[in-house]
């Protein structure tokens, strides 16, 4: 994309179909009212794996943001399931996939099972969109081997997120001196 | 013998959509945001009271010794709350959620236990609600600076 969430540009959401997976009221509230507030109109609200496979086979997306449903894992294995499930063109659709607690054999799932980003939570309207115009960006390569299908795991290192001087992961915390 | 990785550009809608005319500008769509965010609040606020309560009852009930499957459903239910104070702005509730669910995931990994680390978890999250928007920044920042401290600590064993 040609902006930033800091810019004064302008982008459109309307036509844009956006899948949500979240398994909490409130955190599915606070999603609609942050995609709300962007001006998306169509915004498919599943609180099962099962609702959002059900979309997935019936409906075409463009975007799909999916919580990584705690410790059972499900959203990476919704998200593994759809990137293998050949269902065209949804398998190829950006995820971002948000987290709660994320230690580091969470975030290496998220990276390991297909979706484009991955974000912490507490989630931030300024940092949701930041990622969705990322995402939006064409040219991400997709790869489809034995062992992975998803998009190219290899893109050049932004570094943290705005405001973050370092990471939040325990493991983060450890590495720091002192 | 494995397939050969089969690697392409796809065409992704999204990036074609999201520069049709029309739409938000990126600082009103992000005031619009926050503006929905805030009629969320009170909720958010119930949830967390409720969620201090349960975890306390789990604290409660784990007797100052470990138990695997009250320290997995203890960690499901801070982890499912990470996020909700950020409806009202409140960093400092989520920062002690989130270390929280540091030391808790680390309990239900190791097999151990500390009652004192839970403990001033719990008493600092009753503070952080019951002081809510009024509070003082330096005193909050350091009281987080030790829970984060304690579950380091914790961590390293």
């Amino acid at each position: 994309m040609g902006f930033s969430a800091d810019s004064r540009a302008r982008f459109n959401l309307a036509q844009v179909s956006v899948l949500v997976l979240e398994e909490t009221p409130l955190g599915m509230s606070i999603l609609v009212q942050i995609l709300g507030g962007f001006g998306a109109r169509k915004v498919y609200r599943c609180d099962t794996v099962e609702k959002a496979e059900r979309v997935v086979r019936e409906a075409e997306v463009d975007l799909l943001i999916i919580d990584a449903m705690g410790r059972s894992g499900a959203g990476f294995d919704f998200v593994r399931w759809l990137r293998r499930s050949g269902i065209r063109p949804n398998c190829y659709v950006p995820v971002i996939l948000t987290a709660a607690h994320t230690p580091a054999m969470a975030i290496a799932r998220a990276r390991d099972c297909g979706a484009h980003i991955v974000m912490a939570k507490p989630l931030t309207p300024r940092a949701m969109l930041d990622r969705i115009i990322w995402v939006a960006r064409a040219g991400r390569r997709f790869v489809e081997c034995d062992g992975y299908v998803g998009p190219d795991r290899r893109f050049r290192d932004a570094g943290l997120p705005r405001g973050l001087e370092f990471g939040r992961r325990r493991e983060d915390g450890l590495m720091l001196p002192g | 013998m494995s397939e050969p990785a089969r690697i392409h550009t796809p065409d992704i809608p999204l990036g074609r959509l999201i520069r049709m005319p029309g739409g938000k500008n990126v600082g009103q769509a992000v005031s619009d945001a926050e503006k929905g965010l805030e009629t969320l609040h009170g909720e958010s606020m119930k949830e967390l009271q409720r969620v201090l309560e349960k975890a306390e009852d789990y604290y409660n009930r784990a007797n100052k010794k470990f138990d695997g499957l009250l320290v997995n459903a203890f960690y499901d239910l801070i982890n499912g709350a990470i996020g909700l104070p950020t409806v009202g702005k409140d960093r400092a509730i989520d920062s002690m959620l989130v270390s929280l669910a540091d030391l808790l995931d680390y309990y239900r990994i190791s097999g151990e236990w500390s009652d004192k680390s839970v403990q001033v978890h719990l008493n600092t999250f009753q503070l952080l609600l019951r002081t809510e928007g009024a509070r003082d920044p330096e005193g909050t920042e350091a009281i987080l600076s030790g829970l984060q401290k304690v579950s380091r600590k914790a961590a390293r064993g």
